[in-house]
């Protein structure tokens, strides 16, 4: 039936390689072949943004990029966000403010956080608002999820 | 009284879990596999009502890479229910379970496949072939109950699931003491809980032989029952573990791959994972109940409430779920948090071949309070009083007599908490202590657009109600020599995102009298914790609280006699409480409640309907923030819950089908649509049996939002909207009535 295509890739910095499916999602293959755990399944359908990455520098939802598409890329999960001697700032700022409940959003969330700041660093908060409206949450009401965005913004400024 | 001194026990204290909840490292039940595991996929019903006669799994079974096929006749004992036991776990011929040939809505399941893969496995569904017998369905509630309708359960005659009644004091008396009465029909209808991870797990066989489930429920123990229940297993040979769970809210309180997992996992002697798509999600599990409630209220010129009758209407879908529960509530919560003399209430919830509906964040309340809430702003419009005014002449305070003609349990704050939201909003009291509104909207320049505020208040129950068995375990087990240098805490409340896991090991370390961080939780695994209830009903901070807070006392007293390590097992039983007499409704119903009030403001753009949240101020009596800043969070997330479902969700059910079960059609709050703040007010009037004074306080937030929000319109336009969600096209119809918006 289907042929197994070979796709070279850079994952968090690294060299990679996998065979996937021509239909498989980039989001089946982190999850499935590379183990990649921290996006996650919400919709497949490109509504909640819980599987975001971010991919040669712009925001995906993963469940709608074709995993053949990563070849040649360089992709970011929220586990290269995290670096190996402790959280980002992002992260420890979704702590702080208590900016996360059941989680599941969350990952996705930091991801979009990240392109975000990458992008804008002094977002203001409508820009928040409108750069977040594609990542659901059930749990918090955004309100947090909002004050944290902007204190880690503030923070990376900061250090920079 | 001064509140009770403590170190960690209102302390802000980060998320135990909160760490691998940002890396990724957390495990959800969909992240969990095993090695050689199979996959599961589900044969849900085609038909709204329908007999089967045969089910042909020959070809499905032939398919590649199918490892086995189960029916109805592979279910030891095919029945479910968390109330009752109403429901087959598999639809299908032949069983000894009358009634388990039939199905009695979409949702219900005919077959489970395993297969090497979920494409195979999906494949093999589409290949069963099933053959129906259709039978006559109803979709309506109020159709259900009449005459001639189709039955759906053979010994539930005209589909009559349950009805309580309300009989206080003389009805003739109340409406002749009445100078004005208003009358009015309210209408809501299904919300999905659309939590952000999709059912999902893992089935297999453990190293002690038990058939063990991987899942994210709101009840270990519960869902162990269920699945020993229907698997004919001694209960022990059954395991249940929850790892992280990826939100709830009353939506994973029933089964959903609970018992098809196990099944799998028995028959095929493999782990068997499943994840359901969002599709299967929206399709498949209960919903927020419909109710049409019927309101007459009366009350004097001096804004004294004297009668209250009302018929409350609930489609409680093909099954029961909580359906008997959720209605119960309704039916109390029909008169809203007001001592009033007179009252009669007649409460029916009705099987229909819709989706059943179960818990969700307020059971029941939220649609109660919609009708009573709006009866109250309504009377107010007919006394030209205030709100605020009228609500205070009437809230029920200490000592008040419940509808149901027993007095409330002690500690009730509705008047404090009604004056505190008043307050920290648009009111202000005048010399002669009445409230009156003292802030006015800016109104926009814009034409077409209109401000106004609207208030609601609303209490709910903490815990399990009218008589249901209600207790929880903890267990605690004190490590060390000379000092204590750790303490394990092992129980099983459902952490669901509510943070009930880092509020239990505050509890326990104040408890015990140590550092917050040498306590260890162990939760969610039956093979290693009792059983500590659901995460529902707000009842896991007061219940499970009170347990680990026994259990540190016993372990103290053991650590004390020198026992190493030192053990405190300990259930908490809260007073009980007793079931509606049939006839009156005369009962003991609760031992502790949680009481809000909130006051919104929004703007109407009456040329298109569209409603928007500007401002909303909650005030919350939580008895004892045990996290202030988790109890914020409960209530941010509430309210944006509770807009939603004021506001834009919408699930439309075509003759029983579901036709949007996609976050693309199916549309919940972003966080572009949330107004730029929530003022959270929490008030610690102590619960006078709550663990350090705490009540419960997840639901209550939910509770008056979409009844201030339809004052809030009324006080813009002059126009009530009476039926929920206030889209758009609803409102913009309602104003063209009143010839408001055109030009």
């Amino acid at each position: 039936m289907s042929q197994r295509i070979h796709v070279q890739t850079e994952i968090n910095g690294e060299a990679q390689d996998f065979l996937c499916d021509p239909r498989e999602s980039l989001l089946d293959v982190l999850r499935n072949t590379m183990g990649l755990t921290g996006a996650k399944e919400g919709c497949r359908n490109g509504n909640c943004g819980a599987c975001n990455v971010i991919m040669d520098g712009i925001l995906v939802n993963s469940c709608l990029v074709l995993a053949v598409e990563a070849e040649g890329s360089s992709i970011t999960t929220v586990e290269g966000i995290n670096t190996p001697v402790g959280l980002h700032l992002i992260q420890q700022k979704y702590m702080d403010h208590a900016a996360l409940q059941c989680g599941i959003c969350t990952l996705g969330l930091i991801v979009a956080t990240k392109a975000l700041l990458d992008h804008n660093p002094a977002p203001t908060e409508h820009d928040v608002r409108l750069w977040l409206a594609g990542n659901l949450c059930r749990c918090t009401g955004y309100d947090k999820i909002v004050r944290a965005v902007l204190d880690a913004a503030e923070a990376m400024r900061e250090n920079v | 009284m001064p509140k009770e001194k403590t170190v960690v026990v209102g302390q802000s204290l980060k998320r135990i879990d909160a760490r691998g909840k940002v890396t990724g490292e957390t495990p959800y039940p969909g992240d969990i596999d095993m090695p050689g595991q199979a996959w599961m996929k589900l044969r849900f019903s085609d038909r709204a009502h329908a007999r089967i006669v045969a089910i042909d799994i020959s070809v499905a079974e032939a398919l590649p890479g199918v490892v086995g096929i189960l029916t109805s006749k592979d279910v030891p004992v095919n029945e479910y229910g968390l109330v009752m036991k109403d429901q087959p776990v598999l639809c299908g011929p032949g069983g000894d379970i009358p009634g388990t040939d039939v199905v009695r809505c979409y949702m219900d399941m005919i077959a489970v496949v395993v297969a090497e893969t979920e494409a195979i496995a999906a494949q093999a569904v589409d290949l069963i072939d099933v053959t129906y017998e259709d039978l006559p369905a109803v979709f309506d509630a109020e159709l259900a109950l009449a005459e001639n309708a189709p039955q759906l359960h053979p010994d539930t005659p005209d589909n009559v699931l349950c009805h309580y009644r309300i009989r206080k004091g003389d009805m003739e008396q109340g409406w002749s003491q009445a100078d004005v009465v208003v009358e009015d029909v309210y209408e809501t209808t299904w919300q999905e809980h659309a939590y952000l991870q999709p059912e999902a797990g893992l089935g297999y066989i453990d190293e002690e032989g038990r058939v063990t489930v991987v899942v994210a429920g709101q009840w270990t123990h519960e869902d162990q029952e269920q699945i020993y229940h229907a698997l004919g297993l001694p209960q022990e040979q059954v395991r249940v573990i929850y790892p992280a769970i990826g939100g709830a809210f009353g939506g994973r309180e029933d089964m959903s791959v609970q018992i098809v997992l196990a099944l799998a996992a028995q028959a095929s002697q493999r782990p068997v994972k499943t994840q359901w798509s969002r599709e299967e999600s929206i399709l498949h599990h209960h919903k927020r109940h419909p109710i049409k409630v019927y309101a007459k209220w009366g009350a004097t010129r001096e804004g004294h409430i004297v009668a209250v009758e009302a018929k409350v209407v609930g489609d409680a879908g093909a099954y029961n779920y909580t359906s008997t529960k959720v209605l119960g509530n309704a039916n109390m919560m029909a008169s809203g948090p007001y001592e009033i003399d007179n009252i009669q209430v007649d409460t029916y919830g009705a099987y229909t071949n819709n989706i059943p509906c179960g818990a969700f964040r307020g059971f029941g309340a939220p649609q109660a309070l919609f009708a009573a809430e709006g009866q109250v702003n309504k009377l107010a419009v007919a006394l030209d009083m205030d709100p605020v005014e009228i609500r205070r002449r009437n809230v029920f305070k200490e000592g008040s007599l419940a509808p149901v003609g027993t007095p409330l349990p002690a500690g009730v704050s509705m008047p404090q908490v009604v004056d505190a939201c008043a307050r920290e909003s648009y009111w202000q009291q005048a010399p002669d202590n009445s409230w009156q509104r003292s802030v006015d909207p800016e109104q926009p320049t814009s034409l077409t657009k209109r401000r106004g505020i609207g208030f609601a208040a609303g209490y709910k129950n903490v815990g399990y109600s009218f008589g249901f068995p209600e207790q929880s375990h903890a267990r605690i087990e004190l490590y060390g020599k000379a000092q204590i240098d750790e303490v394990v805490v092992k129980l099983a409340g459902a952490d669901v995102g509510q943070g009930a896991h880092t509020v239990f090991s505050q509890m326990a370390a104040e408890a015990v009298g140590v550092p917050f961080e040498k306590v260890r939780l162990v939760a969610s695994d039956t093979a290693h914790t009792g059983s500590s209830g659901s995460a529902s009903a707000s009842r896991l901070t007061f219940m499970t609280g009170n347990a680990v807070r026994g259990a540190a006392e016993q372990a103290l007293e053991r650590w004390a006699a020198e026992d190493r390590p030192a053990i405190g097992d300990f259930t908490y039983r809260p007073p009980k409480t007793t079931p509606y007499d049939p006839l009156t409704g005369r009962s003991e119903p609760n031992f502790a409640y949680g009481y809000t009030a909130q006051a919104v403001e929004v703007e109407v753009d009456i040329e298109t309907g569209q409603v928007t949240l500007l401002n909303v101020v909650s005030a919350n009596d939580v008895g004892r923030a045990i996290n202030p800043q988790l109890v914020q969070g409960q209530i941010e997330g509430a309210v944006i819950q509770a807009a939603g479902y004021a506001l834009m969700e919408y699930l439309v059910s075509d003759q029983g089908r579901i036709r949007n079960p996609y976050l693309s059609t199916y549309i919940i709050p972003t966080v572009y649509d949330v107004p730029p703040q929530v003022k959270s007010v929490i008030l610690e009037y102590e619960d006078p049996i709550g663990p350090w004074g705490a009540r419960g306080m997840a639901e209550m937030p939910f509770l008056p939002l979409t009844p201030a929000i339809a004052a809030a319109i009324y006080d813009a336009t002059g126009v009530w909207i009476n039926s929920q969600p206030f889209t758009p096209d609803k409102v913009v119809a309602k104003l063209r009535e009143q010839n408001i918006g055109v030009i």
